[in-house]
Formats: C-alpha cells, sequence, structure tokens
C-alpha cells in the first residue's frame, strides 16, 4: 500500500479510489507492513535485525510431498530393506581414513549436535547442591568437510573466517530418504550415510578435519572439560511489553483505563525526541539463538550418548537441537598444557583399545550415588 | 481514455505487487553474491498472510515421541535404547508409597531416557540410604550432616505436613513445636548429606498438605524428640488418623482456611465477608473438568510399567539389605 498508494493518486480520480478501497481493495491491494524486530543492546552490530523468513539462496529444499500411491505394503517393507541396505553396509568405494594430528593450541575441532532432554539435581562432594541439563548425542555423522580455499569462495562465508577456518558439516537424526527432496539426498551422497533431519556446520582448523561419514558420539568431549552450547529458545509468538520485556504496566484501578498492560511513555522530546531505534517494544519473542559459554561437562554416559553439563540455562524446551562444541573462552578451552589425550579430529572405536569402555564416566567433584553418605568430619 | 487508463494503473500495481517481478526486488542475490553485511534484506512488501506466518508460533523442538522414533529406528547406531519389561506387575496402590518416581504429567518436558537415568540414580541413593515408605502426617525423624553442630550431626523429630516434587528433586517438609516457637524444615530426599530417615509413626491424615497446623493451636503439632518408634503389626494397613485439629480463635491466619476444603479442621465460623468472597474464589467446575484431569496425570499404561520396573528393583534392594542384616547377625 505504501508504494501504491501515490501511484493511484496520480493517475485515478479520486472516486475511483474511493470504489476501490470500499470494494475490492483488501483483494487487490493487499496491506503490507514491516517487521522490524528490536534488539535490547543499542551498541550491537547490526544495530536491528529482521526476522528472515525465507531460505537462504543457496539452501537446497528440504522437505518433499511427493508419495507412491502405488505401493503395496509388500512393496513398502521391501523399499525399507532395500534402505536398510543400502545404508548400514559399508560402502566398498569409501578411501582410507584421513591422517591423525597432534592437537595443537588453537587447533579447532568439530562439535557435535545434541538434543537437550531435561533439566536434573545432582550433587558435589562437599554436599552442594546444582543443576545438570542431559544432552543426547544422538546418531550423527559427519556429512562433509569444506577446506578454506573453497570456503572463502562461499557466499556465506564470514569475512576473515575462511583464511583460518575451513567447514564441517554434521548431521543428526537419520531418517527415510523418501520424504525428502532429491536435491536434498544428494548432499549425502558424499559421506554414504541416510539423510538426516538437521544440518549444521561448524569452523574448524584444517588440521582436524573428519573424513565424511564418521560417527560422531560422546567421547568426542572428555568429563572436566568445558563446552559452549547454542540453542534457539522457545518461541513464545507475538507478546507485549509485559512478558517481553519485563515492564510494570499501569495499575488495576484508580481510573487507569485501557492501559493495564501497555507501555508508558517512548522516549523524550526536544533534541532526543522520535522513537530510538532498539526502543522495546511489543513483538515476536523467543526463537532466538542463545548461546551459553563454558559448561562444564561433569558425567558422561557412553551406553545412551549423553552429556550432563552445568545449569539449567540452556535455552528451549526439552527435545531443541543444541549445536555443542569445545568452548572458546581462554581461561576454559583445550590447549596442549593443561589438557592430555585430547581425541584428535574425533574419537574413533580403535582407540578403545582392548579395555571396555566403562558405562558412566564422572568428574572428580561429583557426588556418585554409589557412594556412602556425606559425613562432616569431627574434630579430634 | 478514463478507463483504459485506470485499467493500466491495475495492471501496473498489480505487477509491482507481485513478489517474483524483477521490478520489486531491489537487489536479487545470486549465488556468487559476497554479501559483507550481515543484515537480511528487508521485504517491505508482504502481504497481511506472510505476516501472520511470520510471527506465528513455531515448534523449534521434537515431540518426544518422534524423538523415540527415531531412538527406535533402525537406520540409527551408536546409542542403546532403553529395555522395557513388565513381567513383574506392582501392586495397584504403589504409585502412593513412592510417588517420586512417577514421571512428569506435562508431556511436553517427558523424556524417557532422561526419566530412567534418574529413577537408577534414585535406586543406587536407596541401596546406600534405606528410604521408608511415609505419608503426609506421618510423624518422622531425619538425621544430617551439620558442620556447625557440636557433634557434626543433627536430629530433627516432626510431623510430615507436606511432600513433593518429582525425581532427585523430591522433597518433604517436617513441622514440630520447640521450646514454644514453630520450626519447620524442609528435607531433600536424595540429598546425600541426609544420613538417615526413620518413620517413628505411619499414618495418614485426611488431607493432602498439612500447613493448616501454623494456624492450630500448638499441641497439634508438638512432638518429643525422644519418641519411641511405634511398631505397626506385620501386613497391616497403613492406619489413616482422623483427628480433627482446632484452629485458633483468632481469624488472622496465613491462609483463608475456610475457601480450602479441609477435612482434618473442626468446624469453625467466620464472617459473612469473607463468606461472600469464598463463594466469589470457589471454581466449582474444576471437578467435572476431564481434560484438566486428564493433563494432570500420566497414562495409566505408562505408569503401570514404570511402577513394575521401581517395584522390581525395590525388591532387590530390600532383599540384598535382608541378607546382609543376616550376616552381620552370624558375625555376632
Amino acid at each position: 500500500m505504501m508504494a501504491a498508494k501515490p501511484l493511484l493518486g496520480k493517475v485515478l480520480r479520486p472516486c475511483s479510489i474511493a470504489l476501490f478501497e470500499t470494494h475490492i481493495s483488501s483483494k487487490l491491494f493487499p496491506i503490507s507492513s514491516v517487521c522490524v524486530q528490536q534488539i535490547r543492546e543499542k551498541s550491537r552490530s547490526p544495530k536491528y535485525v529482521v526476522r528472515p523468513t525465507t531460505r537462504r539462496p543457496w539452501h537446497v529444499r528440504k522437505w518433499t510431498t511427493k508419495q507412491d500411491a502405488s505401493l503395496t505394503s509388500e512393496n513398502e517393507t521391501f523399499v525399507q530393506d532395500v534402505i536398510k541396505d543400502q545404508y548400514l553396509s559399508p560402502s566398498p568405494l569409501k578411501e582410507g581414513p584421513w591422517e591423525r594430528n597432534d592437537f595443537q593450541n588453537g587447533t579447532r575441532r568439530t562439535g557435535a549436535l545434541a538434543l537437550k532432554l531435561g533439566v536434573i539435581k545432582q550433587w558435589t562432594n562437599s554436599g552442594k547442591s546444582f543443576y545438570v541439563t542431559l544432552l543426547q548425542i544422538l546418531d550423527n555423522h559427519v556429512i562433509n568437510y569444506v577446506p578454506p580455499a573453497q570456503y572463502s569462495a562461499y557466499p556465506s562465508h564470514k569475512p576473515h573466517h575462511a583464511e583460518r577456518f575451513g567447514l564441517q558439516i554434521v548431521g543428526a537424526l537419520s531418517c527415510d530418504p523418501r520424504q525428502f527432496s532429491k536435491a536434498y539426498n544428494n548432499l549425502f551422497v558424499k559421506a554414504g550415510v541416510p539423510p538426516k533431519r538437521w544440518l549444521t556446520r561448524f569452523l574448524i582448523t584444517p588440521d582436524a578435519a573428519v573424513e565424511p561419514g564418521t560417527a560422531l558420539s560422546v567421547n568426542h568431549f572428555r568429563v572436566g572439560d568445558f563446552v559452549d552450547v547454542q540453542s534457539r529458545s522457545k518461541d513464545w509468538g507475538f507478546q507485549g511489553v509485559i512478558k517481553r520485556w519485563g515492564m510494570k504496566g499501569m495499575p488495576a484501578s484508580h481510573g487507569v483505563t485501557k492501559s493495564h498492560r501497555k507501555m508508558g511513555g517512548t522516549g523524550g522530546g526536544g533534541d532526543k525526541d522520535g522513537i530510538w531505534r532498539g526502543k522495546r517494544m511489543p513483538g515476536v519473542m523467543g526463537n532466538r539463538l542463545s548461546t551459553q559459554f563454558g559448561l562444564k561437562i561433569w558425567r558422561i554416559n557412553t551406553k545412551y550418548n549423553i552429556l550432563y553439563v552445568t545449569g539449567p540455562a540452556v535455552a528451549g524446551v526439552p527435545h531443541t537441537f543444541c549445536r555443542v562444541k569445545d568452548t572458546v573462552l581462554p581461561k576454559k578451552c583445550l590447549r596442549e598444557d593443561r589438557s592430555e589425550n585430547v581425541p584428535m579430529p574425533t574419537w574413533f572405536p580403535e582407540d578403545l583399545g582392548d579395555d571396555p569402555q566403562p558405562e558412566e564416566i564422572f568428574d572428580k567433584d561429583l557426588f556418585q550415588f554409589t557412594e556412602p553418605s556425606l559425613v562432616e568430619e569431627t574434630e579430634s | 481514455m478514463a478507463t483504459s487508463l485506470g485499467l493500466n494503473a491495475l495492471r501496473l500495481s498489480l505487477s509491482v505487487l507481485r513478489p517474483s517481478s524483477c521490478a520489486v526486488v531491489p537487489c536479487q542475490l545470486t549465488v556468487a553474491h559476497k554479501s559483507h553485511n550481515a543484515t537480511h534484506v528487508i521485504n517491505y512488501r508482504r502481504t497481511r498472510a506472510e505476516m501472520a506466518k511470520a510471527i506465528r508460533r513455531k515448534q523449534n523442538f521434537l515431540h518426544f515421541e518422534l524423538v523415540d522414533k527415531h531412538r527406535h529406528s533402525p537406520l540409527q547406531t551408536g546409542t542403546e535404547n532403553i529395555s522395557q519389561e513388565t513381567e513383574v506387575t506392582a501392586p495397584r496402590n504403589y504409585r502412593y508409597v513412592m510417588p517420586e518416581f512417577m514421571p512428569r504429567p506435562d508431556w511436553e518436558r517427558r523424556d524417557r531416557v532422561l526419566e530412567k537415568l534418574e529413577r537408577r540414580d534414585m535406586m543406587r541413593r536407596r541401596a546406600i540410604m534405606n528410604i521408608p515408605e511415609f505419608y503426609v502426617g506421618s510423624i518422622m525423624a531425619v538425621t544430617v550432616a551439620d558442620a556447625y553442630a557440636p557433634s557434626k550431626k543433627n536430629r530433627f523429630v516432626g510431623i510430615c505436613i507436606d511432600r513433593g516434587e518429582y525425581g532427585l528433586k523430591a522433597y518433604f517438609v517436617l513441622r514440630n513445636v520447640v521450646d514454644g516457637l514453630g520450626v519447620e524444615v524442609m528435607y531433600e530426599m536424595y540429598n546425600p548429606k541426609v544420613l538417615s530417615i526413620e518413620v517413628l509413626k505411619l499414618e495418614k491424615r485426611l488431607d493432602d498438605q498439612l500447613y493448616y497446623l501454623r494456624d492450630a493451636l500448638p499441641e497439634y503439632s508438638t512432638f518429643s524428640f525422644d519418641m519411641e518408634p511405634v511398631q505397626l503389626p506385620k501386613g497391616a494397613d497403613v492406619p489413616l488418623n482422623t483427628t480433627k485439629v482446632k484452629l485458633k480463635p483468632t481469624k488472622e491466619w496465613e491462609c483463608r482456611w475456610e475457601a480450602h476444603d479441609l477435612q482434618g479442621v473442626q468446624p469453625f465460623e467466620v464472617n459473612e465477608k469473607r463468606m461472600r468472597r469464598k463463594e466469589k474464589s470457589a471454581e466449582p467446575w474444576k471437578k467435572h473438568d476431564l481434560m484438566l484431569d486428564y493433563r494432570s496425570r500420566v497414562p495409566e499404561e505408562e505408569e503401570e510399567q514404570v511402577m513394575a520396573e521401581v517395584f522390581r528393583e525395590k525388591q532387590v534392594i530390600d532383599s540384598q539389605r535382608k541378607s546382609m542384616r543376616t550376616v552381620l547377625k552370624k558375625r555376632k
């Protein structure tokens, strides 16, 4: 309407404008408006964020609704057998394993995709209680590796990142390939794994590149190390200022009408007039990517591939996808001098040797429930 | 002339509104386009339907049944599944004996693997420290490690006025009147600093929560710390204590108890204003709300499965403890 209005005003007579607006205007000229997402910090860059509703042009279409209606139940079982045969047997065309480098300062390894399961309580050996979040690394495979030279030609690369980093594409949760488009299925041909429900990419240094088709498990991380966890917060939809920004609203009585849950003023006047960019207003709340930095791994379950990380603060409801990677905090990140035997580039079943894998690995400060109760020592 | 002009204008405006038209999109992104500016190109011409689609709530998580389907998928490798055996069946009312083992009724926050691992931790703790069967209204004694006590231990006796939460967060509240002062302590059941929990008198009361004892006469919540445990005959049901407590005559209570439909309280009178207020705040339709009832509990089959598993493991722990006791007796 904003662009169409001056055009109408120049060409059409006023009576025809009235005619359009009363009868068919809603069909011919849909009302368009701008959805500008406000953010909290004014100093951040970009200054304002527009929620992208369209896919990036370099993304392929993922889902397809095409179905073969003529498929009988016998054929259906046959097709499922074929799918299993194709993906569960190792491919003869697969090249040999890539060489494994040692960990050096500045090496950035790949991360993994995890499902947030929920929050439970644990205790330290001194009797202090705290919450841990359970993250399950379910059915992870490396899909692709893009070296820095190739990454620098990508339209999606960030400036200066491609000087140092390549891309590791990781996917989680295998699916039936028939529900995906052909272009999406083709992404997984090189790795020889079933198409995944979720794909993500990690920036890695070339010495930590993992061969496509490798499975990632919880052993990629170790107890006592620190990780960064990225996930999307719960989507609240369009919310008012009280829920979105915690504003106070106005009283329920004492002459207040129609503005019990409204925002107050929008700013000053004079030189500072106008509504400043970043003013807190109603809008779409949640569904934003949030990162928790430096969460400690307290406990690992190798049977169910579960990480127990510090705190209840990982965003999102249970069964949200999380990106888990080694932390970038300088005092907590992996270093040559303080972290030995880092699985490089990731953990392989051969690393296990002859010893059986323990089902659970605990941090030395964590209370294990098989231990006796904590007793205060008496002074002698 | 005027009509043809109008039609032309109509065509023009339609072409302007069509999103695929080249005239609309200010800069078309090609694959080789390098965007150093991270901001997205704003589409100023979104229709009302597109706007509604953009701001609607999106499901950015998976349903827990879909996650279970992925866990059991033949294409999934590397992660084991939880096994569900239902050979043993628990007694019908077993969920009232150990209610903290029940899964959360909120389906959005459920996860079967997390519940299983949490139950295993709880059972491990129960194998170390015995947590006996108790109910709201039982008289209990709890010993905890206390760094500031001279003997480094603290024993408290009181009546259980509340228990709650699921899993490792489970807690109960004890109340006693010590030297004329009411004392309430909340204990976490699985805290490793709790050294022992014993039930001195096992019984139930008429209500689920006994917070009204705060406003009752102090003799109802006064218990001696030297109380001897009362033994029940073997195989007997848990007795129901039907005492009706008398609330303090002053009406300055913590809560408007007249609105709470209390069973274990002697009848009392309040003024007309409070009665009117009670009627105003009453929600008599809630007991007929079938969906509310359905949402506040887990499905019955699921409950039986969980309780069967808990019952089986409890029996294993009890038999181990019994054999240990006989070994100790023989040594003596």
